[in-house]
């Protein structure tokens, strides 16, 4: 039984976490906001750790999904790592691991590297530009607050024009609702 | 002492002027360079009464339990039709009506609207004034996230430090009262359970009391005069001034929409305070309380509690008691008095954090 456990935790530490806490210390730093591990990561407290999302939870099949994301060296490879979100994934699979790894001394051209056209949220904020303002770049209602609002506005022109008119109309007739009233009190004064 | 009483009921509630001939049809609403200020009061009312339609159907989907409480508003937000406009127009109306209440406030401050017979207007006033404020505080904790828990946390313990300024047979009242408004030990399930009673229920109800006082006593003594000089111009409050006031509704409910629409509430908040309460978790930094309670949150950061806590209760005692403190007092004074509060307020809420890193030598 002890072997069996010996085992278990001999390949646990095979399986050791490598976090990148440099690109969030960055992210932090440049936007002035708090970010934490979940801008990349499935877990906000990062890898390490057996909840959900973390190494310790990890099953066979999950562990070679992470194996075959840490082979990833070359850009281009579909990547599903289990320890990584949508957007950490993404990274790895438009950099590759080898150049990802080269940025961790100057974070900052992570942005450039990952380009403009990727905007996973589809909240109209480029994914390169939320990581630079340390917002979040897979939750759509967290981002810099005036291209949110300028892209949700060109996103709901239609309902604008419709709540627009549905609000003059409905100003409209209560407005003469109410002169009309005004009015029949006026004359039923003027009766008495 | 009775006939007293009764003179000053008698004063305050006209039974001559209680009807639709006095309260509405004749009523004038007096016309000078102030007469914006009138346009405030309603504008709280079209908050609340916005706060009250999306808060009734946020009800329709949220759990106030400790375990799906984030769960739910994660769901009205991503799976629910209109659910994000709703949450989106309850948020931004419940920071616009606190908004409009304090204007309100100090605009009836500086017009001296609390002369006689208004006080009771001015007291039900100040008493709305700390309800909506209680509402912010019992909402806030509702979405059960990272800065709702520790936000509350933070607030509720402010309450236990009053015990150590108290004579040792009272120290431990104050920690009674955290602990029973609390619920339990730490901020849990039983505290969320009472914050959402007292939001949606005990709240509301005197809500609706107080305001049905202060509206009736406004239709029964009409505006007031909010001048030195002599009102030279009135208009009719039936229906001209209604109208007025209802084109306003429809333009800042147009507004509003726009907003609620575009721009989410959260996203000026760092994305791991969004994230669901971790009571095993670390702490993430920036817990900080809404902005309307940054003119309380920075002096406590700054000054030792003990000063912070007798000038708030000094403030609302004066407030409260300010038909009988300022009676003599003339507008012109009324208004200095309100531009320095507004200052206050304006300073602390906008410039606050700078303000802090200043006191602190930029720690």
């Amino acid at each position: 039984m002890k072997l069996v456990g010996y085992l278990i935790f001999a390949f646990w530490l095979s399986i050791s976490v490598y976090a990148y806490p440099e690109f969030q210390k960055f992210s932090q730093m440049n936007s002035g906001r708090t970010v934490n591990c979940a801008m990349c990561h499935t877990h906000p407290d990062g890898p390490n750790g057996a909840a959900f999302g973390q190494i310790g939870s990890l099953n066979a099949e999950q562990i070679e999904r992470l194996n075959q994301a840490r082979a990833a060296f070359d850009p281009g490879r579909d990547v599903n790592s289990p320890i990584l979100n949508a957007f950490g994934n993404h990274i790895i699979k438009t950099l590759g691991k080898t150049k990802f790894l080269e940025y961790r001394s100057r974070p900052k051209e992570l942005a450039t590297a990952l380009g403009t056209s990727s905007d996973l949220d589809e909240d109209g904020v480029p994914d390169a530009r939320e990581y630079l303002e340390g917002t979040h770049p897979l939750n759509k209602a967290n981002g810099n607050p005036w291209l949110l609002f300028v892209h949700n506005f060109k996103r709901n022109k239609v309902h604008v024009v419709l709540i627009f008119l549905a609000t003059v109309v409905t100003i409209y007739g209560l407005v003469n609702l109410l002169r009309g009233a005004h009015a029949a009190h006026e004359l039923s004064q003027l009766k008495k | 002492m009775f006939r007293a009483f009764s003179d000053f009921l008698s004063a305050r509630f006209p039974v001559e002027k209680m009807n639709f001939n006095a309260m509405v049809a004749k009523k004038e609403v007096p016309v000078h360079k102030m007469s914006w200020a009138y346009y405030l009061g309603g504008l709280s009312l079209f908050f609340l009464i916005v706060q009250v339609v999306t808060g009734l159907m946020l009800l329709f989907y949220y759990e106030p339990t400790v375990s799906d409480a984030h769960a739910s508003v994660e769901f009205i937000t991503k799976h629910v039709s209109g659910g994000a406009l709703i949450r989106n127009m309850h948020s931004w109306s419940a920071s616009a009506m606190i908004f409009c209440v304090m204007a309100h406030m100090l605009t009836a401050f500086a017009m001296k609207a609390f002369e006689r017979p208004r006080e009771l207007i001015w007291v039900t006033g100040v008493i709305m004034l700390l309800l909506t404020f209680t509402f912010g505080f019992t909402g806030y904790l509702l979405p059960w996230n990272q800065i709702a828990v520790n936000a509350t946390k933070v607030g509720l313990q402010s309450i236990e430090e009053i015990g150590t300024f108290l004579p040792q047979s009272l120290s431990t009242l104050p920690r009674l009262i955290r602990e029973t408004i609390q619920g339990e030990a730490s901020v849990g399930q039983a505290t969320l359970s009472r914050f959402y009673a007292l939001h949606v229920v005990v709240l509301p109800l005197l809500m609706f009391a107080v305001l049905a006082l202060h509206l009736f006593s406004i239709q029964l003594h009409g505006m007031s005069k909010g001048v030195d000089s002599e009102v030279r111009k009135t208009e009719k409050f039936f229906p001209d001034f209604m109208i007025k006031d209802l084109t306003l509704w429809g333009v800042v409910f147009l507004v509003l929409f726009i907003v609620a629409l575009c721009l989410p509430f959260e996203s000026f908040f760092s994305y791991p305070l969004s994230e669901p309460y971790n009571p095993l978790g670390s702490t993430p930094e920036g817990i900080k309380p809404e902005w309307y309670f940054y003119f309380l949150y920075y002096p406590l950061e700054m000054l030792p509690f003990w000063v912070v806590f007798l000038v708030t209760n000094a403030a609302v005692l004066v407030l409260l008691l300010a038909p009988w403190i300022f009676r003599g007092t003339s507008r012109r004074t009324l208004r200095v008095l309100a531009v320095v509060i507004t200052a206050y307020l304006v300073l602390m809420t906008v410039f606050g954090e700078q303000i802090y890193y200043i006191v602190k030598g930029g720690q």
